[in-house]
């Protein structure tokens, strides 16, 4: 007698050993969605127990559903297997199952893609939010950490603890709009507790912590992300537009102590490829920053 | 009577086989916009009018080999109070298909239905 659905997905695990592990992959993702989602549209009024019954029999059982994947998967073996290599952490995005294009395409199509836009912003926001955040939680840990001698410190560290789960799952969606990394929609809370188990759970929940390391490792990231790309923006465009200054305007484009160097008119083309070059390879260098931003924020503010 | 129960099983496990995936693939060009799971399950269960022919679980992996032969396309979306869902939308390559398979299926039950319907054959004669 299965009594939940992770009852029913261990055994479907169980059932499916020996398949291809993104085969597994799927069917307990399948059967989750399945489960979860009749469970919630359950009618009113009837029982837990029933409502599982009711809906697992609709679904099959383990051994049933077992064999409906391992024939599909006995009948498209090859394609099925090279498609869904470990469901990835990043929402897809357009080209992101098999790269098809032509490699110079691939390499300027950068400046088409939404992802990287979105993580370019995101990097340059990040000073902006880790500044905040660090001032939050240092000014936070030490207002609440003085006061705890005091009776008032206690809701006071309840409030404060509570500010930073919060903003953990506002960066959250941050992250998710911006950088395509799925993060959690809505708090975990433990259900009806009393205020002090309430409070126990926020403060023995790792969770919490490790959101505040987050938060404190925010500012640095963001003051070097935010240095690196200015620095590299600045460095194209500058590359892109000098020459046609320096030779509309008549100055020299470098001047040392002892020369003046003017531009001439080959700079001009020298200036743009190079530019638009080093642009391309920034916005590249923004994508994989933020997919590895992104694993960070995904490890340190998803509780497994 | 254990072999005619097996053999109806069997018999009803070999039929599913082709029809669940041409049953998805209708379904699915009917649809103004992306299903996911679930939903489809529903409708086709709503559809069968108490007539358990098909565990629903048995639908998701036809779902997920007809993706895999380009029939369907899919991505996944997180929702708010349950696990992501994956929504399922048709592709060209799917509809031009299920034209194709509505031929075969027409020409099927045409000649099912003629046989069952025929009579005596050699009385016709």
């Amino acid at each position: 007698m299965i009594n939940s659905v992770e009852e029913y997905l261990a055994e479907l695990k169980q059932e499916l050993a020996g398949s291809d592990r993104a085969t597994i992959q799927d069917a307990l993702a399948d059967a989750e969605e399945y489960l979860r989602t009749a469970l919630s549209n359950a009618p009113a009024g009837t029982s837990e127990a029933d409502a599982l019954a009711s809906v697992l029999g609709k679904y099959g059982t383990p051994a049933e559903v077992a064999a409906a994947y391992r024939q599909i998967e006995s009948r498209t073996a090859p394609a099925f297997a090279a498609r869904v290599q470990a469901e990835p952490a990043v929402l897809p995005a357009p080209a992101a199952a098999r790269d098809t294009r032509h490699p110079l395409v691939r390499f300027f199509g950068v400046f088409a893609e939404p992802r990287a836009w979105g993580s370019f912003l995101y990097l340059l926001l990040a000073m902006v939010t880790g500044i905040i955040y660090f001032t939050w939680v240092v000014t936070g840990i030490s207002v609440t950490g003085s006061l705890l001698v005091l009776i008032v410190g206690l809701p006071l560290a309840a409030l404060f603890l509570l500010s930073v789960r919060g903003i953990a799952l506002a960066e959250g969606r941050l992250v998710e709009a911006l950088l395509g990394v799925r993060m959690p929609r809505r708090a975990r809370f433990a259900g009806k507790t009393g205020i002090w188990q309430g409070f126990k759970n926020l403060v023995t929940d790792s969770h919490t912590w490790l959101s505040m390391v987050y938060m404190l490792l925010q500012m640095p990231l963001g003051v070097a992300y935010f240095s690196v790309f200015v620095t590299l923006v600045s460095v194209a465009l500058g590359l892109i537009v000098w020459p046609i200054v320096a030779i509309a305007t008549g100055l020299p484009v470098l001047v040392t102590s002892a020369h003046e160097y003017y531009a001439g008119g080959l700079l001009i083309p020298i200036g743009i490829v190079a530019g638009g070059l080093l642009l391309t390879a920034t916005m590249h260098l923004a994508k994989a920053a933020g997919r590895a931003h992104g694993a960070l924020a995904k490890a340190m503010l998803v509780r497994l | 009577m254990v072999e005619v129960v097996e053999a109806v099983k069997k018999f009803q496990k070999e039929l599913n086989a082709g029809t669940s995936a041409l049953v998805l693939l209708e379904v699915m060009d009917r649809a103004s916009e992306p299903m996911y799971g679930y939903q489809i399950a529903k409708l086709i269960e709503a559809r069968s009018r108490d007539v358990d022919i098909m565990k629903q679980g048995a639908l998701y992996p036809v779902l997920r080999s007809l993706e895999a032969e380009g029939l369907l396309t899919s991505r996944v979306e997180p929702s708010v109070s349950s696990p992501p869902r994956r929504y399922y939308t048709i592709t060209d390559a799917g509809r031009e298909t299920l034209v194709r398979w509505r031929e075969i299926w027409t020409q099927t039950r045409d000649l099912v239905d003629a046989v069952f319907t025929g009579g005596n054959d050699d009385q016709q004669r």
